[in-house]
């Protein structure tokens, strides 16, 4: 059992070091990954816009995009249907005990909405749509919530600079927050 | 910050503030027998069993009780007992054949003891976030009837 760790460990340091960058290596399982399938993963986009694409797009060019892909789910105005989130809506909603928690209302940063278009929507066929179609899309939630003008044109730059309604609505996890006793 | 981030690991208080980034669950702990929808087959002794975990630790005691909350008595856990593991407790208990209350209770290595649903809500509310109510962990009463029926309070 020792044995088997060391040699793993091993392989495992080899590896990271780029000595094992072929098939033909030690134990000939995988291969390195390539620069493009790292590019297919390595989808996380920051607050700050770290990891946004090239690519731009409006709320205009976004209502095609949203009609095709997107409101058979959430509805023709983003208003959400049966088990659909709605992504419209809401604000001034959040205190009231009933909240509605959509993209507008509730999410602090406008990048989010990029980073999970382009992750994980349309639900099924997640990652078919162009840089330019998501960044019309998020244009499209984000006027659809009266956050920007129909003709606002989103892109890497603009789109961090986007203040979200409920940016200041956020405040450290303050637990353990429950007295309790034996 | 991800979806998730934003809305699976938030946590929507009454004020309409919301807490972030929270990641743990606290102490927590369920009695999986008997439980909601079973059928004690009489009076007499039966075995309380089931699963405590929490997020902060190891756990290290769970508490019975059989009068809803009023006294306590220790549960026997079983190894190995691991950090942030469900960990299972037993308790011998004889049925009377009246109405009960069934009630477990966790505390981890931190200390910390796991809160009644009532002390829970006064300080969090009942409001549900986008993806629910993602940190409840309140003691969770079951109800015996006289018939043996088991069911949530």
């Amino acid at each position: 059992m020792f044995k088997w760790r060391t040699i793993i460990a091993a392989s495992c340091i080899a590896t990271a070091a780029g000595a094992a960058d072929d098939a033909s290596g030690r134990l000939g399982i995988g291969h390195v990954a390539t620069i493009h399938e790292i590019a297919a993963s390595d989808l996380t986009v920051f607050p700050d816009g770290a990891g946004l694409p090239d690519g731009k797009g409006t709320a205009i060019a976004g209502a095609a995009v949203y009609a095709t892909h997107c409101a058979a789910c959430h509805g023709d105005k983003g208003q959400g249907l049966a088990d659909f989130p709605a992504l419209v809506g809401g604000r001034g909603t959040l205190a009231t005990g009933k909240p509605l928690l959509t993209v507008g209302s509730y999410w602090p940063y406008a990048t989010t909405i990029f980073d999970y278009i382009r992750r994980a929507m349309p639900y099924q066929s997640a990652g078919e749509l162009s840089a330019d179609n998501v960044y019309a899309l998020t244009a499209w939630i984000l006027a659809q919530n009266n956050i920007i003008k129909t003709s606002t044109v989103i892109d890497r730059k603009t789109l961090p600079k986007v203040a979200m309604p409920n940016k200041d609505g956020f405040v450290p996890d303050p637990r353990p927050d429950i007295p309790s006793t034996h | 910050m991800s979806r998730d981030e934003a809305a699976s690991y938030t946590d929507l208080m009454p004020s309409g503030k919301a807490r972030r980034f929270t990641y743990e669950m606290e102490a927590n702990s369920v009695i999986v027998r008997p439980s909601g929808g079973q059928q004690l087959d009489g009076r007499g002794f039966h075995e309380i069993s089931g699963l405590a975990w929490s997020g902060r630790g190891k756990i290290a005691r769970v508490d019975i009780s059989a009068d809803a909350g009023r006294t306590w008595r220790d549960a026997e856990l079983q190894g190995p007992v691991h950090s942030k593991a469900l960990t299972r407790f037993r308790a011998p208990w004889v049925w009377s054949g009246e109405e009960v209350q069934l009630q477990s209770r966790a505390t981890d290595e931190t200390g910390y003891v796991q809160p009644t649903r009532d002390a829970l809500i006064a300080i969090r509310g009942m409001t549900q976030g986008p993806d629910g109510f993602n940190h409840y962990h309140g003691i969770k009463p079951w109800k015996v009837d006289r018939d043996g029926r088991v069911t949530h309070v």
